[in-house]
């Protein structure tokens, strides 16, 4: 091994690159065998390894491609640029030596795990819609809310404190059709990176989790047109080269025929009722452009745009309701290397979420609109001055604009006065640094800090109350004036330490600051549910964390394990007090309907994975508690939250026998959420009304489920041989010249289809969605009768779908 | 404007984001459902009205699921208490019409005056509630109305003109002239001044169900209607902030029941004391107008 510090130190730098398709490696390993020295490509596949002058073998490794391997005579400054090939699916077997894939035992970070996109593609998909979220909540400590909800909830956080990042953008609602599936459109995504704890400095804003998505960046080679003919959706992606090796695209669709299917759906639900025109649909739209400027500098655009239209009509009474919903994003990025050490990334972000609810009746109409809009800039910095450290800075700045629940009405030509629409500013600052410092072979330490600012600004209006909730004061600001600022250091830190190269202990303490809020005023996660900055009322969330974990790799890395325990506190939590109407908001402050208070949640984490082989998969497991306690909630007593769940169990597994068939399987096993029901009744006024019990006091029964999938593929070379076989035996019969016989047309050669069966609960388990009452009778006259109902949403479902390119 | 939280409510509680859930729903059985242990809560139903003595319901809520007979409602009246109401001179001391049943006490000698500040003091159980509510000034409506919704079924409507200055608060009530035993209060009667203060302004209440009526109500052709011919007589009441705060969290926590998307609504309450009490003590200002629905 070459002694460092003494001989001069030079850089070897670049990009990594898959050379099917141009697509930017992330997380490949690059190393030199010599002292086993090394790193890996961050997001946009940008590596740098300083090394003291000498000869070294300089490998490039990442799962699924054939490592690259050479030998360089370290001299001058290096730059790169490695494609890699991907391996053909039958050699997964080919066993790669020297192959440096025990980052989950080596690196500092725990907590975090990456999935490939092709990885969740093998997995059965719901509806056959693939469904990153979905995925996810397959890890130990992510949680679903069950069927019909692709909220998530990370170590007991809530569904708001998910920072998601597509391209850098964040999305505020990752939710179509009320949870039952996700905005992220499987053919348009490349990698899912996701942080559960000890978030490094460079992320912020949020409490609980990092779900950090990166978008294809478009074939740079060769046209490509990849699809799919759903159940419910279809999918279609473009991408190809502008200039080759220099500007790549790629355009990527999805939208659903709901609407076409649910209408005979609806009048078998009613058929008494005339629900002609009521109807249910989404669509996506992703979009990439990629300009590799010069070795140097690289720009990217990303858009994503996606919406959720439901009508609901209701001949007989003449009522109509028409909800639209979705997410506008875009983002512009600058890549620019200063050095062959120091990267930057520099972007300009919009993201936009719009609600909005209209019902009408005769001639009454009443719309209610809530959004949240964001522009970000933001400018990182990547410093590896040599392989022991990786220092990453950087500064970013948010305006927000807060639409809350606003209402809108009018009859006839008549509009009513219901209050000025109410729009919240506010600017949130952040400037971080953080030191990835391997302090000796088995030490390694990331330090960072992070200080946060957040100030709300007018124009705004507060209206103060009194005790019965009665405005007796109104405060006004106007444009720009500060109502009032927050600011906080965040220190985040980790630790590892390895016993043997396969085997390490790591723990991780990190303190964040959350500047906005999600409130719900449904007992499930709504597209109505509103968001809010920090106010003079709502005190920005704090949270702490703090995690322990044993990392154990083996079998030469073939399998990986952890196990990891977490306490977590959350403060300044918000809720609607109990019997909040959304009309509050109306010539008030949307905070004067909320209550304040604090969540606590522990646990352990276990997790067990295959990596390599035919059969690969995982098995999870979370024992966890999660708490919250509101000064209007529950009489103030600290209570259970809905999902609080004591057990939660995943097995996922995928099988690739060849190159035709690979099989997929997933077993989720949780402990059933927590509900509030009425546990008394009374007569007042002479009727009966119900008196409810301790907050979230029933826990629903138990869920789990069974999922299977099955996706063929035909050998395409082997029917094009057939196909030529047959043509020329029928020419040869003929007694036609052979060499004349017209071959099939060469996108025909290209064509890939794929088959896929996914079947959805297996063996068809009723899990609850939800559980109510239905009580016949009248109490007063004594024949008063009550049943538990339980609602159930998905039967076993078989789906198949059919996938091609060409 | 009562109309924009009504359809808020609705739309936000209920149907259409409950159909498309139903759009998926596999199936709906009956399950056990095992709820934690419950502790009855006494239900006070109590009011005062000007030229009227005090009148107070006294009963228990009943545990809503378990192996409690529910066939014999009159098992959950309260009887035995001592309630007084007292306008800081006079103090009554209210009467058990049945003593074997109990649940209705009445004042007598105390009669509600515009202006005045009443405390109710209930002693039962080794427990002791009080609340105050006052009778404020009434303001009448400026006329009533009727309007046809078909040829010849409508709703009652009122023109009303609302003081300057938030903090008014009314409750409607209504019963037709020979067909009434009652004067009934409709769904979602009480309304404060939030949105129309200071404004003049028409508003509509179906006619409710007398107690007599309830069973399948809804389910009758025309409920919720006026006909040609009834004579309405319609009870228009000045109330107190916390006395609607009660009324807006019982609707509230009506409008719920049975919805599970809702988030549970407890209901508010204007009297303190003992463990644990639902209902409130009402002071009502009445001004009376007699609708005559003629062809």
């Amino acid at each position: 091994m070459p002694c460092l510090g003494i001989a001069q130190n030079f850089t070897i730098s670049g990009y990594v690159k898959d050379k099917s398709n141009g697509e930017s490696a992330i997380g490949a390993n690059v190393y030199v065998r010599e002292g086993m020295i090394g790193t890996s490509t961050n997001a946009y596949g940008f590596f740098s390894l300083t090394l003291p002058a000498g000869k070294y073998t300089f490998v490039c490794s990442y799962l699924g491609y054939e490592p690259f391997t050479d030998t360089i005579y370290l001299k001058e400054n290096v730059s790169k640029t490695l494609s890699l090939a991907p391996l053909g699916k039958d050699l997964n077997e080919v066993e790669i030596t020297g192959e440096k894939t025990d980052d989950n035992v080596q690196s500092s970070q725990m907590s975090a795990i990456q999935l490939d996109i092709a990885q969740i593609k093998k997995l059965p998909a719901f509806m056959g819609e693939v469904d990153i979220l979905k995925s996810i909540q397959l890890l130990p400590g992510v949680k679903s809310a069950g069927d019909g909800n692709s909220g998530f909830y990370v170590r007991g956080g809530g569904p708001d404190q998910n920072l998601i990042l597509l391209d850098d953008a964040p999305i505020y609602n990752a939710a179509h059709l009320l949870g039952f599936f996700s905005v992220f459109n499987g053919d348009a995504i490349k990698n899912v990176n996701l942080i559960k704890g000890g978030m490094p400095a460079q992320y912020g804003g949020r409490l609980s989790s990092v779900l950090d998505i990166s978008m294809k960046e478009g074939n740079s080679q060769k046209f490509q047109v990849d699809g799919g003919l759903g159940v419910i959706a279809s999918r279609l992606t473009i991408q190809g080269p502008i200039v080759k090796d220099k500007v790549s695209f790629i355009v990527s669709a999805r939208r659903t025929y709901l609407d076409v299917l649910s209408k005979p759906v609806f009048k078998y639900i009613r058929p008494k009722s005339d629900f002609a025109g009521s109807s249910y649909y989404f669509y996506d739209l992703n979009a990439k452009l990629n300009w590799q400027i010069s070795h140097k500098d690289r720009l990217f655009l990303s858009v994503y745009h996606g919406k959720d239209v439901f009508d609901f009509k209701d001949a007989e009474s003449s009522f109509n309701v028409h909800v639209p919903w979705g997410n506008t994003v875009a983002c512009l990025r600058w890549n620019h290397l200063f050095s062959s050490k120091l990267f930057s990334n520099a972007s300009v972000t919009y993201t936009n979420y719009d609600f909005s609810f209209t019902a009408a009746q005769s001639n009454f109409e009443l719309t209610l609109f809530s959004g949240i809009k964001d522009w970000t800039a933001k400018y990182d910095f990547v410093y590896i001055p040599n392989p022991r450290h990786n220092i990453k800075a950087g500064i970013n700045y948010i305006y927000h604009t807060f639409t809350p629940s606003n209402v809108s009405a009018k009859q006839g030509e008549t509009i009513f006065d219901i209050g000025k629409i109410i729009r919240l500013y506010s600017h949130d600052a952040a400037i971080y640094i953080a030191d990835d410092w391997e302090i000796t072979k088995r030490l390694k330490v990331n330090a960072g800090l992070r200080f946060s600012y957040f100030a709300q600004v007018g124009p705004f209006t507060r209206y103060v109350k009194d005790q019965f909730g009665r405005t007796v004061d109104t405060n006004v600001y106007g444009p720009g004036k500060k109502v009032v600022d927050y600011h906080g250091l965040e220190p985040r830190a980790s630790i590892r330490y390895s016993f043997t190269k396969s085997l390490s202990v790591k723990a991780s303490y990190t303190r964040n600051y959350q500047y906005i809020h999600l409130a719900s005023i449904s007992s499930v996660s709504l597209p109505t549910d509103v968001w809010m900055p920090s106010t003079d009322l709502i005190k920005p969330q704090l949270g702490n964390q703090y995690a322990l974990g044993v990392f154990k790799n083996f079998n030469k890395d073939m399998f990986e394990s952890s196990v990891e325990v977490y306490y977590k506190t959350m403060a300044n939590q918000i809720d609607y007090k109990e019997g909040a109407e959304p009309q509050d908001n109306v010539f008030d402050n949307p905070d004067n309907a909320f209550t304040y208070g604090k969540g606590e949640a522990y646990g352990a984490e276990f997790f067990f994975k295959k990596r390599t082989g035919k059969l690969t998969g995982w098995v999870g497991y979370t024992l966890s508690w999660t708490w919250r306690q509101f000064k209007d909630i529950n009489y103030g007593q600290r209570y259970l939250a809905k999902y609080d769940r004591r057990h939660d169990a995943s097995l996922v597994i995928t099988y690739d026998p060849n190159k035709v068939w690979n099989f997929g399987l997933v077993f989720v096993y949780g402990t059933g959420n927590r509900g509030t029901l009425p546990n008394g009744l009374f007569a007042y006024e002479g009727g009966v009304s119900y008196d409810y019990g301790l907050r979230n006091s029933y826990k629903f029964p138990d869920y789990h489920r069974l999922d299977l999938s099955a996706t063929y593929t035909p050998d395409r070379d082997k029917q094009l041989r057939r196909k030529q076989a047959r043509f020329e035996k029928r020419y040869e019969r003929r007694g036609k010249d052979i060499t004349k016989i017209k071959l099939p047309r060469s996108w025909a050669k290209n064509y890939q289809g794929s088959w896929t069966l996914s079947i959805f609960n297996v063996y068809n388990r009723h899990n609850p969605y939800l559980v109510y009452f239905d009580a016949q009778g009248d109490f007063l006259k004594g024949n008063y009768t009550v049943k538990g109902k339980q609602v159930s949403l998905f039967p076993i479902l078989p789906t198949i779908t059919w996938n091609f390119k060409f | 404007m009562k109309k924009i939280q009504i359809y808020l409510s609705y739309t936000f509680k209920s149907t259409p984001l409950f159909a498309v859930v139903l759009l998926f729903a596999s199936c709906q059985k009956d399950i056990d459902v095992k709820l934690p242990a419950y502790k009855e809560k006494l239900v006070v139903e109590a009011s005062i009205e000007t030229g009227k003595t005090a009148q107070v319901l006294l009963s228990m809520t009943a545990p809503y699921f378990g192996n409690v007979d529910l066939s014999d409602p009159t098992r959950f009246f309260v009887k035995g208490a001592f309630i007084t109401i007292t306008d800081g001179v006079v103090v009554d001391t209210l009467k058990e019409l049945d003593p074997t049943t109990g649940y209705l006490y009445l004042g007598t000698k105390l009669f509600g005056q515009v202006g005045k500040s009443y405390l109710m003091t209930i002693k039962y159980n080794g427990d002791t509630y009080t609340s105050i509510t006052n009778i404020l000034n009434p303001i009448p409506l400026d006329s009533v109305f009727f309007k046809a919704e078909t040829d010849t079924f409508g709703y009652a409507w009122g023109h009303l003109t609302d003081p300057v200055g938030k903090g008014n608060c009314y409750r409607w009530f209504a019963k037709r002239i020979t067909k009434d035993q009652f004067f009934v209060a409709p769904f979602n009667s009480a309304f404060d001044d939030k949105f129309i203060d200071g404004t003049s302004f028409d508003f509509s209440y179906e006619r409710p169900p007398q107690p007599n009526e309830r069973d399948g109500y809804s389910d009758q052709p025309h409920a919720g209607y006026y006909n040609i011919g009834d004579t309405v007589i319609i009870k228009f009441c000045t109330i107190g902030t916390t006395e609607y705060l009660f009324w807006r969290s019982y609707y509230s926590n009506k409008a719920s029941n049975g919805n599970p998307f809702s988030a549970p609504a407890n209901i508010q309450s204007n009297i303190s004391g003992g463990a644990g009490v639902i209902g409130a003590f009402c002071g009502y200002s009445p001004s009376f107008d007699t609708l005559i629905i003629k062809k």
